[in-house]
């Protein structure tokens, strides 16, 4: 068990950096989640901390230790690949063995601590298939098992349930929370699902262009979020984010006119929820341009102007395209971006 | 009005068929040297067409009473075999470095050691008989051991370099976060993925090896490092003239091993072959 810090991590290739000056720091047996579209530095920190990739500056600490010098195979780090990466040639069980092998634990150990692993992911009966013979979903319990048998003191997870289907997914989520919880040990987990990183993450970090744009819990993040990128990757389907002009209390766009607090002025980015919307009202006026029912709910999309904004609404609504129509907006639930896409704050 | 199509039963035949003949084709000067070899010598040579031949082990008893044919098959399979084993010792470990280290001028190495198989033979052919005379290895099936492995060095690391890029890099991640080092990697996970890579590298150089015949005629020059191939040559002159017969019968004892090599190895022999060849 063990915290981790990141201190001023740089990492640059060539000209191109993917992650830029990086500080966090990663409580005990915290679950933080790594979360950002591809190509956004979660990955490369992740191995970063692994040690199969060196920061070009800065400190990682693990266990109050600088391991920057220490080669992957000597931190006391499992990782669980999004590919699985098991060996093709060793059945489960010398899968689940390897670490065990290679880290000289005493031969001794080695068969109950498979068990014990094999038995946590339900994987018990399958211990003696190649890797080959199982499908998505038992191949990934299999490299969990590899990742918790020699009990770490970091878990770092890459993608691990995105080849899976989504069913399956759920399932694993919750498997994976458990044994976190059950286990104790830190990790950190890399993805670009938010559904898995507000499920999963004691705390979130949302990650763009190799720079932390926020960190918080996933209340924190999904209700309060610093800036546009947040806003709009975070909620499903995202936060409507309507440019416009505010003035004298009152924001506008074409086919939107709202009140809002007198600080917020000139040129400036409504952000409203799906949820937060109301059929029925004069926040907007615009038409009806699609009906989704998804059984428990129902997405409308109005356009305004030539912006689309997505109304959460009642699960029985129905209408025709093209159909004039009026939204309400929550005026509790309102955020306002400046220009620069960060968060106007203050007395709202 | 529609054409009348074709069932599949009659497609079936016609692509048997077409198949069916092109193999008898391709095996027909097979069936050919051994229907030679088993006749009498006097037959091989007669200009009249002989439909019903006789069946004569005329050329196999002088091949076992004149020739040390065991020998010559004795030699052609210590200096393969030790050339393939030299081969993999050598080739592996480079092929595992080029195809994973990050390093200066990586790929120029890599190519530097394919050039070496688009040389002319016949170029550094009298150099190495000097070569080998100085170090006192002629007529020595040692000799042709290490000839036949650097000849096939480069194609051996080329085949197994391109399977070793197919391996994912994932796997080599996990095996170091699991604790291993750089040579446990390459011995417990890379060589066991890429088996049948090293295979089809190995018989490839082994096919290459067997029939390797300029280098063998000229650092052989008895019974001690002659092979098959070059033994088959000895049938074409002296005192008795050309024996036919008995060279279709070596010809055939020659070919047999290759034939159960590719045979082995025939799925994966014509990926070796255009890895090795074409990919860059």
């Amino acid at each position: 068990m063990a915290s981790i810090q990141l201190k001023n991590i740089v990492k640059r290739y060539g000209a191109f950096v993917g992650v830029q000056n990086m500080t966090l720091d990663i409580a005990d047996e915290e679950f933080l989640v790594l979360l950002g579209p591809s190509g956004c530095g979660k990955t490369t920190t992740m191995r970063m901390i692994a040690g199969l990739e060196e920061p070009t500056d800065g400190e990682i600490i693990i266990g109050g230790e600088v391991v920057n010098e220490i080669d992957a195979r000597d931190r006391d780090v499992a990782m669980v690949f999004q590919g699985y990466a098991l060996y093709p040639n060793m059945s489960i069980y010398e899968n689940i063995r390897f670490p065990l092998r290679m880290r000289g634990i005493p031969a001794s150990e080695h068969d109950a601590r498979i068990r014990k692993a094999a038995e946590m992911v339900e994987l018990g009966s399958f211990l003696d298939r190649k890797p080959g013979a199982l499908s998505g979903g038992q191949r990934q319990r299999a490299a969990l098992a590899r990742a918790v048998v020699r009990q770490p003191q970091v878990f770092l997870m890459d993608e691990p349930l995105s080849n899976l289907d989504a069913k399956l997914r759920q399932s694993m989520r919750v498997q994976i929370k458990h044994m976190q919880r059950q286990l104790k040990v830190t990790t950190v987990y890399v993805t670009h699902d938010q559904i898995e990183a507000m499920t999963l993450a004691d705390r979130i970090v949302i990650m763009n262009k190799g720079a932390i744009q926020q960190v918080g819990t996933p209340d924190e993040i999904y209700s309060d979020p610093a800036n546009t990128f947040v806003a709009g990757f975070i909620g499903s389907p995202p936060m409507n984010l309507i440019e416009g002009n505010a003035q004298n209390g009152r924001f506008t766009a074409p086919g939107v006119s709202v009140p809002c607090p007198a600080h917020v002025r000139g040129s400036v980015t409504l952000g409203i929820r799906p949820e937060d919307c109301r059929v029925g009202g004069d926040h907007v006026q615009g038409q009806v341009y699609g009906v989704e029912p998804t059984g428990d709910v129902t997405y409308l999309t109005v356009l305004a102007g030539t912006k689309k904004i997505e109304v959460k609404a009642a699960r029985d609504y129905r209408s025709e395209i093209d159909v004039p129509i009026g939204i309400a907006f929550d005026p509790a639930h309102l955020y306002f971006f400046d220009e620069s896409g960060q968060r106007i704050r203050g007395a709202e | 009005m529609a054409k009348p199509r074709k069932t599949r039963g009659e497609s079936l035949v016609l692509r048997y068929a077409v198949l069916g003949t092109w193999a008898l084709i391709c095996l027909l000067p097979i069936l050919w040297f051994l229907s030679i070899g088993f006749r009498p010598r006097t037959e091989v040579i007669t200009p009249e067409p002989i439909y019903f031949p006789t069946f004569s082990l005329d050329a196999w008893h002088l091949l076992v009473s004149d020739w040390p044919i065991a020998q010559y098959l004795r030699n052609s399979i210590i200096a393969v075999a030790g050339s393939v084993v030299i081969d993999l010792i050598l080739a592996i470990p480079a092929a595992y470095a080029l195809s994973r280290y990050e390093f200066k001028g990586r790929e120029d190495i890599g190519f530097y050691i394919l050039s070496t198989r688009m040389m002319a033979p016949a170029i550094v052919a009298v150099p190495i008989f000097f070569l080998f005379k100085t170090v006192g290895l002629l007529d020595s099936v040692w000799a042709l051991m290490l000839i036949y492995a650097a000849i096939n060095l480069s194609l051996v690391t080329w085949i197994i370099r391109s399977y070793m890029l197919d391996i994912p890099k994932e796997l080599e991640d996990a095996a170091r976060t699991d604790g291993a080092s750089d040579l446990r990697i390459l011995w417990e996970i890379i060589i066991p993925a890429c088996l049948p890579g090293i295979i089809t590298a190995a018989v490839i150089a082994a096919i290459f090896a067997i029939n390797e015949f300029l280098f063998t005629l000229l650092i052989a020059s008895t019974a001690n490092a002659y092979t098959m191939s070059v033994a088959l040559a000895n049938f074409t002159g002296g005192s008795d003239g050309i024996i036919y017969n008995a060279i279709a019968l070596v010809s055939f004892i020659a070919f047999v091993p290759i034939l159960i090599l590719v045979i082995l190895i025939q799925k994966h022999l014509s990926r070796g072959l255009t890895m090795g060849a074409v990919k860059g």
